[in-house]
């Protein structure tokens, strides 16, 4: 959508909830491969004025055929849903607005107060601004994925949840559309299937829980988990392992996050969890989490758009990142020394 | 090829210069965001350009000697190795397999995240 296209859609959303008012400084942000988000303020005619985001999801794909499960993806309903519910057990989620309607003109998704800080993981892993913060980051992490691993499932009950193995077969699965050949690729999928763990434990999880996908603030740290959108009940080492991945450390000193150390986040995930973390248990996730963003790395590179040609050289070279986490995976395999 | 002067490399090494002297800093927000991205795929695309031949060379090499002589071109036996991998008929263990993926791995890694292998 143009950016006039969406400015009068949105005025008339935000009249029709806030009031008469005015829209100023619409922006379409640079985060988000797959979706658009737009950053704008809403001016009430009292000169009040509110700072938002509009967050428009990409359409879910339909599901694939002969019932078979397939990769968890929320509507922005359920992805609204599920924010409310984190904020309501103290979790800093966004602040739900409003969920985009059918005749709202804009699509899947939602409106959110918006929240001051940094999410860029270089600035947040490097900038001087963020060193004071910085050491307390991996304590926080941890106390926020306690929480949100305790979040009643019944309050969600739209979660897919998954065993580990219908989990590894369905990201597999992904790559069958591309003819895409790579002997490491096939290697992770056999390592991983020969070594799944039992579904033990299981708790709401986010999954895309890293730097790049919190706002840091220099005084207060962690201020809002964005990017719900592929949640489900799963194991809750399966978080652990994605917040440590080498991709998500952008450069950064400390395994967790590129910001800390595993002990920090370690200790204050068992304090305020009551559940103990099994090291083994995260080493696994974080090395399925490393063959799952190698296979999106792969999509995201062969993706096209309606008339054939390459969806837009962010998406494109994305494809080429695929080595880093497969030269990763060799290490937490083990294979590789 | 044709005799062309300058290389394609060569070529691509300019424009991404000019791009990051000339260009990037009249810009900002998206716009620039986006030439950043398009200067990271120039430079890689060079590399590409300069180290492919021999990355190729080295992984065929490597894989006759894996698999002996099982296909005629790179992506017939790299296709025959992947396949092999996931019928089980190669240990994950197996330390000539290990050493070949790695080092395609550090060859493709050279020309697309010059770094990557180096940290850590």
């Amino acid at each position: 959508m143009s950016a006039e296209a969406v400015g009068q859609a949105i005025a008339g959303v935000l009249s029709r909830i806030a009031g008469a008012g005015e829209l100023q400084g619409l922006t379409r942000l640079t985060g988000g491969a797959t979706k658009a988000t737009w950053s704008f303020d809403w001016v009430g005619r009292g000169g009040e004025r509110q700072s938002l985001i509009l967050q428009q999801t990409a359409a879910r794909a339909a599901p694939s055929g002969e019932g078979g499960k397939s990769a968890p993806k929320l509507t922005g309903g359920e992805d609204a849903q599920l924010m409310i519910a984190a904020r309501e057990a103290g979790i800093p989620a966004p602040r739900v607005l409003h969920v985009l309607a059918p005749g709202d003109g804009l699509g899947e998704g939602y409106v959110t107060e918006r929240v001051e800080g940094e999410t860029l993981g270089k600035r947040v892993v490097g900038d001087a601004a963020f060193a004071v913060v910085r050491p307390c980051l991996a304590a926080q992490c941890g106390e926020i994925l306690a929480a949100i691993h305790n979040l009643p499932a019944a309050r969600v009950p739209f979660l897919a949840q998954l065993t580990v193995a219908e989990e590894l077969s369905i990201y597999a699965g992904l790559l069958a559309p591309y003819g895409f050949v790579h002997p490491a690729l096939s290697y992770a999928i056999r390592w991983m299937g020969e070594r799944l763990p039992p579904d033990d434990r299981a708790g709401v999880v986010h999954a895309d829980f890293r730097t790049g996908n919190l706002i840091v603030h220099p005084r207060d740290g962690i201020r809002c988990v964005l990017d719900w959108e592929i949640s489900r009940i799963g194991d809750p080492m399966h978080d652990l392992g994605v917040l440590c991945m080498r991709s998500w450390r952008f450069g950064g000193k400390g395994e967790c996050g590129g910001f800390g150390s595993r002990e920090d986040l370690y200790a204050a995930y068992e304090k305020a969890s009551g559940r103990s973390v099994d090291p083994e248990r995260v080493r696994f996730w974080e090395a399925f989490s490393n063959l799952k963003w190698a296979i999106a790395c792969v999509r995201r590179g062969s993706s096209r758009g309606a008339d054939g040609r390459p969806a837009g050289v962010e998406l494109a070279a994305i494809g080429r990142r695929l080595e880093e986490p497969l030269w990763d995976f060799m290490a937490l395999a083990g294979a590789r020394s | 090829m044709p005799a062309f002067v300058p290389s394609a490399a060569t070529l691509l090494q300019a424009a991404a210069d000019d791009l990051e002297r000339d260009v990037l800093p009249a810009l900002s927000g998206l716009p620039r965001y986006r030439v950043r991205i398009v200067l990271n795929v120039l430079r890689l695309v060079t590399r590409e350009l300069e180290q492919a031949p021999q990355a190729d060379a080295a992984e065929r090499e490597r894989l006759l000697q894996l698999l002996g002589e099982s296909g005629v071109t790179l992506p017939e036996l790299r296709a025959d190795l992947a396949a092999r991998i996931e019928r089980g008929e190669l240990a994950l263990d197996d330390p000539a397999l290990v050493a070949h993926l790695t080092a395609g791995l550090r060859e493709a890694l050279a020309i697309d995240s010059p770094g990557w292998t180096h940290e850590r």
